[in-house]
C-alpha cells in the first residue's frame, strides 16, 4: 500500500479531533492525591490524561506550594504557571486532614477509590493515621504509591529532597553539560516530571495485578533511584572499566555522529544510528566515500575517539556553511537525524504539534482559552484529554462531597462551619480565582 | 488486610521494610506475567525501553532483531563491547528473549503473523508505514487479533505534517524538538564573545527515548487495562520528542501569556532563588533556600543578615540580575567549606532551630554514587550473575512494591540465543525448521 494512504489511514484512526466521541481507558479509576510541588501532583495529572478521576486533596487556604511556583513571580490570569498545568483534569478538594474530623473524610474518600497518591516525607501519612497500615485494612484493593527523594528506609531515610537534589545525587547533572563547567541540573524539573511519569508505570503495573487477583498493594518510589535507572551505559562502563563517566557536552560518546552543530544561522542537531543513516549524510554532504572509508564504514569503528572527533570535525565545518533549514531538508530526503533547537514559541507555531495535540489550546470554563504542553500517546480507542486547568483551592468541595460521597448539604455545610473544608485565600496570589469572576463560572454545584 | 496489634508497635520504616524490601522480590508473583510483548525496534533505545519495563514487570518479552543483530547493539562509549555487546544495548536487554527474524522476507513476515496473533503487545520503532508496507502493521494485525496493543515510536508520530518527512529517530533530535534542551545550558558569561559550553545543552543521557519508552509503556498499559474491560485492542502513537516534552515546566503557556520564552539560565531556576549548584573546598553542593522564612533560614545558616535585608522578597529574588549577586555572596560560603561542613551546618540548623529549611546536597560523580552504601541497601543497584554476561551491575527500576515488585532475571542475551525456545514454545518448531529458515536466511 502507497505510503500517502497509511498516512490518511493512521490519521483517520488518531485523528485528535474526534477525541470527545471516544472514551476513556482509566474512565473506572479513581485517584486520591495528597501531594504538593511536582513529583507527585503530576502522576495523577498523566493518568488523569487517560481518562482516571483525581481528587486532588490539598490543605483549605494557602493549599499547595506549587501555587506559587512560577517564573519571574508573573502570574498567568492569576495562576502560577507550573500549576496550571499539573493541576489539570482534576477535582480540588480542600480538607484539613490534620483534625480527626478531617482524617474521617479523607478515609471515606479512599474507601470509594482505587488509588493513593502522596509525597510526603517518609512516614508522615503513618503518623497522621491515614498511611498505608491504615488505609489497606479500610480498603484492601487500593494501590497507595508514596514518592520522594530517597524512600520509606535506608541509610538516607533523614534527608529533606527536592528534584535538584535527585539530579545531582543520581549523577544525572554530573553527567550533563560541558567539562569546563560545572555539572548542568536540567532547564526543567526533570526528576520530579519523569519521576511521577514513572511512577505511573509502576501504578498501571499494580493495576494489571489487581485486574488479575484483585489484591491491591503499596509502592515505594524514590526519585533518586528513577534517575540512576535511566543513566543508560553509565554503571556497567564503571564496572568494567573502573573509569568515571564525565560530562561530554552535546556530543553523545556512544552514537556517533551523534552532537549539536553551528549551521550558518541557528544552532542544529545532527545525528546517525545506523550505517545506512550514515551513509545518507554522507550523501547529504557530498562525501559519499566517507561512508566506506574505513575509519567510519561501521558505528563501533567511529566511535573510536580520533574517528569521532575528525568525523565531528567535517561534519561540523560542512553545517558551518549551511542554514539550518538546508540541513533539515537534507535530513528528509537522505533519512538521517536532524532538528532545531525548538523553544515555547516555535512549539506554539509548529503545525504539526498542533494537529497532533502536544500544543493543545484548553477550554477552561474558569480561565478561558490557553495553550499548554498536551497529549503525548495518540491512542487509537480512547484518546487523552484536557478538560479543564487547575482551579482554585477547595473549589469541587461540595460536588465531590456530594456525588462521590453522597453527603447532604447541611453535612457539608458542618463541615464547612468547623473548618474541615474550606476554600481559597486571597493572599499569597495563586489560590483564588481570577480577577473578574463572577462567582458562578466553572463551578459545578454551589 | 487485618494487621495484628504487634504490627502496629512496630515503626512504619521496619513495618513497611518488612513488605517492601527487594531482597524478597524473587519469592513473588509478577504483575504482567500473563502478557506477551513483541518488541522490533530497530536503531531505538526508546522501545528497548518501553519493553524493559514490561520486562521488569513480569512480562514475557521477545525481543525481535534482524539476522544480524540490532544496530543498537552497537551503542556503546567509545565503542566498548562486552562479550561482543555493546553497553547502552546490555543495560536495556533485561529479561527478554532475543530472536532473529527478518521481516523484510515474505516468509519472515509469515512468522511475525503467527507470532503477533497471540501476543498483548507489539512494539515497534520504523519509519510510520514501514510495517504496514510490509502487510504487518497494526491494520492487518488487528485483523487476526482485535485486542492487540501496537504501540509505534517516532519522533514526528504516525500522523501530522511532519510525519512523513523520512527523518531518523535518534535521541538527540527528539531532545531538539522536545523544546528542553532550549532552556537547559549555561548563557553566556561575556554575550559579544560566547565561549562553545554556553550554548543549549542536552540532557547527558539519552532522556529524548527515555522519555519516550516511559510513555510508550504508560499508555499500552492503560490501552490493556481498558482491553480487561471491554476486549478492546488499539493503535498508539508516541513521539519521543513530545514524550520529554510534556516534562516541560512552561514553554507554551508563557508564550501564550507573555509573547516571550524562557530563557536558558544555567543551574539558575527562573521560578525559584535559590536553588542551585555552588563549588565548595571538595566539589560541589546544592543549596536551596526560596519561600521568605527559608531564605532566612540561609542566610542565617551563613551568617548573612545583610543580604535577607537587600533581597527580602521572592519578587526580588526572582531578578536575574540580583540572582548573580546573591549567588556570588552565597558562593564566598561554600568556597571557604568542605561539602561535609556545609551540610553538617545546614542539618544542624534545621534540626536545632528548625525555622524554615534548608535542602543540601552533593554534586555526585557517578562513580561516587556507584559507591554509595544507601544505593546497595536498599538494591537501586545490584549485581547480577548473568549466565552469559557473568558477573556485572545495574540499576533495578525504583518501584518497591509488596506484592508484585519488579526483578530483574538476567541481563541480555547473544544475536538470537533464544530462536530454539521461543520457537518452539511458540510454533513448536524443532531443529529441522530452525535449520531450514536458517538457510534461506529468515533467522
Amino acid at each position: 500500500m502507497a505510503r500517502e494512504e497509511y498516512f490518511k489511514w493512521a490519521e483517520s484512526l488518531l485523528d485528535p479531533a474526534k477525541t470527545f466521541e471516544k472514551p476513556e481507558a482509566l474512565a473506572d479509576i479513581k485517584i486520591v492525591e495528597l501531594c504538593t510541588l511536582i513529583l507527585g501532583p503530576s502522576l495523577p495529572s498523566y493518568l488523569s490524561e487517560m481518562g482516571a478521576t483525581v481528587f486532588k486533596v490539598e490543605l483549605p487556604g494557602a493549599g499547595d506550594t506549587m501555587r506559587s511556583l512560577t517564573p519571574f513571580a508573573k502570574f498567568f490570569r492569576g495562576c502560577a504557571m507550573g500549576w496550571l498545568k499539573e493541576a489539570r483534569n482534576k477535582y480540588h478538594l480542600a480538607i484539613d486532614v490534620r483534625v480527626q474530623e478531617g482524617k474521617e473524610l479523607f478515609r471515606d474518600l479512599v474507601k470509594i477509590s482505587d488509588v493513593v497518591v502522596e509525597n510526603l516525607r517518609a512516614g508522615t501519612m503513618d503518623r497522621w493515621g491515614i498511611g498505608y497500615r491504615q488505609l489497606s485494612e479500610i480498603n484492601p484493593r487500593i494501590i497507595y504509591i508514596a514518592l520522594n527523594g530517597f524512600g520509606q528506609w535506608g541509610p538516607y531515610l533523614e534527608r529533606p529532597s527536592y528534584d535538584a537534589i535527585a539530579q545531582s545525587e543520581s549523577g544525572m547533572a554530573w553527567i550533563t553539560g560541558f567539562p569546563d563547567k560545572l555539572p548542568l541540573k536540567s532547564g526543567i524539573w526533570l526528576a520530579d516530571y519523569f519521576g511521577g511519569l514513572m511512577g505511573a508505570a509502576g501504578v498501571l503495573g499494580a493495576i494489571a495485578f489487581r485486574d488479575k487477583t484483585g489484591k491491591g498493594q503499596y509502592i515505594e518510589y524514590s526519585q533518586a533511584e528513577n534517575l540512576m535507572r535511566v543513566l543508560d551505559w553509565t554503571w556497567l562502563y564503571q564496572h568494567f572499566t573502573g573509569k568515571g563517566r564525565e560530562r561530554y557536552g552535546n556530543r553523545d560518546v556512544a552514537i556517533c555522529p551523534s552532537d549539536i552543530f553551528h549551521a550558518k544561522d541557528q544552532l542544529v542537531a545532527i545525528a546517525a544510528a545506523t550505517d545506512k543513516q550514515f551513509k545518507g549524510l554522507c550523501e547529504a554532504m557530498g562525501k559519499a566515500d566517507l561512508a566506506t572509508d574505513e575509519r567510519f564504514a561501521t558505528q563501533l569503528s567511529r566511535l573510536k575517539e580520533d574517528h569521532a572527533t575528525a568525523l565531528l570535525d567535517i561534519i561540523s565545518k560542512w553545517a558551518a556553511e549551511k542554514t539550518c533549514a538546508e540541513i533539515d531538508q537534507l535530513a528528509c530526503k537522505y533519512g538521517f537525524a536532524a532538528s532545531s533547537i525548538c523553544t515555547g514559541k516555535d512549539h506554539f507555531k509548529d503545525e504539526h504539534l498542533i494537529k497532533r495535540n502536544f500544543t493543545y489550546t484548553v477550554h477552561d470554563p474558569i480561565y478561558g482559552d490557553f495553550v499548554e504542553e498536551g497529549i503525548v500517546p495518540k491512542m487509537s480507542e480512547t484518546p487523552g484529554r484536557i478538560k479543564w486547568a487547575g482551579k482554585p483551592v477547595g473549589f469541587d468541595n461540595e460536588y465531590v462531597l456530594k456525588r462521590f460521597m453522597g453527603m447532604k448539604t447541611d453535612a457539608i455545610k458542618g463541615l464547612k462551619e468547623r473548618n474541615i473544608i474550606g476554600k481559597w485565600v486571597d493572599q499569597p496570589p495563586g489560590r483564588r480565582p481570577p480577577e473578574g469572576w463572577d462567582g458562578k463560572r466553572g463551578t459545578i454545584l454551589f | 488486610m487485618a494487621h495484628h496489634d504487634k504490627d502496629k508497635e512496630m515503626s512504619w520504616g521496619d513495618w513497611i521494610r518488612a513488605l517492601d524490601d527487594p531482597a524478597m522480590a524473587r519469592t513473588k508473583p509478577e504483575a504482567m506475567e500473563h502478557i506477551t510483548v513483541l518488541d522490533c525496534s530497530y536503531a531505538n533505545i526508546a522501545g528497548c525501553f518501553a519493553s524493559s519495563i514490561f520486562g521488569e514487570l513480569g512480562a514475557e518479552v521477545i525481543r525481535i532483531e534482524p539476522p544480524a543483530g540490532d544496530p543498537a547493539r552497537n551503542f556503546s562509549p567509545w565503542g566498548y563491547m562486552h562479550m561482543g555487546t555493546g553497553l547502552g544495548y546490555l543495560n536495556e536487554g533485561r529479561n527478554k528473549f532475543h530472536i532473529t527474524l527478518d521481516l523484510e522476507k515474505a516468509e519472515g513476515q509469515e512468522i511475525f503473523k503467527k507470532l503477533a496473533k497471540r501476543a498483548d503487545v507489539v512494539i515497534e520503532t520504523f519509519l510510520p508505514g514501514v510495517m504496514d508496507e510490509m502487510g504487518i502493521g497494526y491494520r492487518q494485525l488487528s485483523a487476526d487479533n482485535p485486542g492487540l496493543i501496537y504501540c509505534a515510536i517516532y519522533t514526528y508520530g504516525q500522523f501530522g505534517p511532519k510525519a512523513n518527512c523520512g527523518k531518523a529517530d535518534v535521541d538527540v533530535a527528539d531532545q531538539a524538538y522536545s523544546g528542553i534542551t532550549s532552556v537547559t545550558g549555561e548563557p553566556p558569561e561575556d554575550p559579544n564573545n560566547p565561549r562553545p559550553s554556553e550554548v543549549p545543552t542536552k540532557q547527558g543521557n539519552w532522556m529524548g527515548w527515555y522519555a519516550g519508552g516511559a510513555w510508550a509503556a504508560v499508555s499500552s498499559m492503560a490501552a490493556l487495562h481498558y482491553r480487561t474491560l471491554t476486549g478492546k485492542g488499539q493503535f498508539i502513537d508516541v513521539s519521543p520528542a513530545e514524550a520529554f516534552g510534556r516534562c516541560i515546566n512552561y514553554g507554551l503557556t508563557y508564550y501564550d501569556g507573555f509573547d516571550d520564552t524562557i530563557p536558558r539560565v544555567g543551574n539558575y531556576d527562573v521560578g525559584v532563588f535559590p536553588y542551585t549548584y555552588f563549588e565548595c573546598k571538595d566539589g560541589y553542593a546544592f543549596l536551596s533556600g526560596f519561600s521568605d522564612i527559608n531564605w532566612k533560614a540561609l542566610t542565617t545558616i551563613i551568617n548573612r543578615p545583610d543580604l535577607r535585608d537587600q533581597f527580602p522578597t521572592i519578587f526580588d529574588r526572582l531578578n536575574l540580575d540580583n540572582m548573580k549577586i546573591m549567588y556570588k555572596e552565597i558562593e564566598k560560603w561554600t568556597l571557604a567549606h568542605s561539602y561535609d561542613e556545609i551540610y553538617d551546618a545546614v542539618m544542624d540548623y534545621n534540626k536545632n532551630i528548625g525555622e524554615g529549611i534548608v535542602v543540601p546536597g552533593r554534586i555526585s560523580a557517578p562513580m561516587d554514587t556507584m559507591k554509595a552504601e544507601n544505593w546497595w541497601v536498599r538494591e537501586a543497584f545490584e549485581k547480577i550473575n548473568d549466565p552469559y554476561y557473568k558477573e556485572l551491575m545495574m540499576a533495578n527500576q525504583a518501584w518497591k512494591m509488596t506484592e508484585s515488585p519488579p526483578r530483574v532475571k538476567w541481563i541480555c542475551r547473544p544475536v538470537g540465543a533464544d530462536n530454539e525456545y521461543v520457537y518452539n514454545l511458540k510454533l513448536g518448531w524443532g531443529e529441522k525448521q530452525l535449520n531450514d529458515l536458517k538457510g534461506k536466511g529468515v533467522i
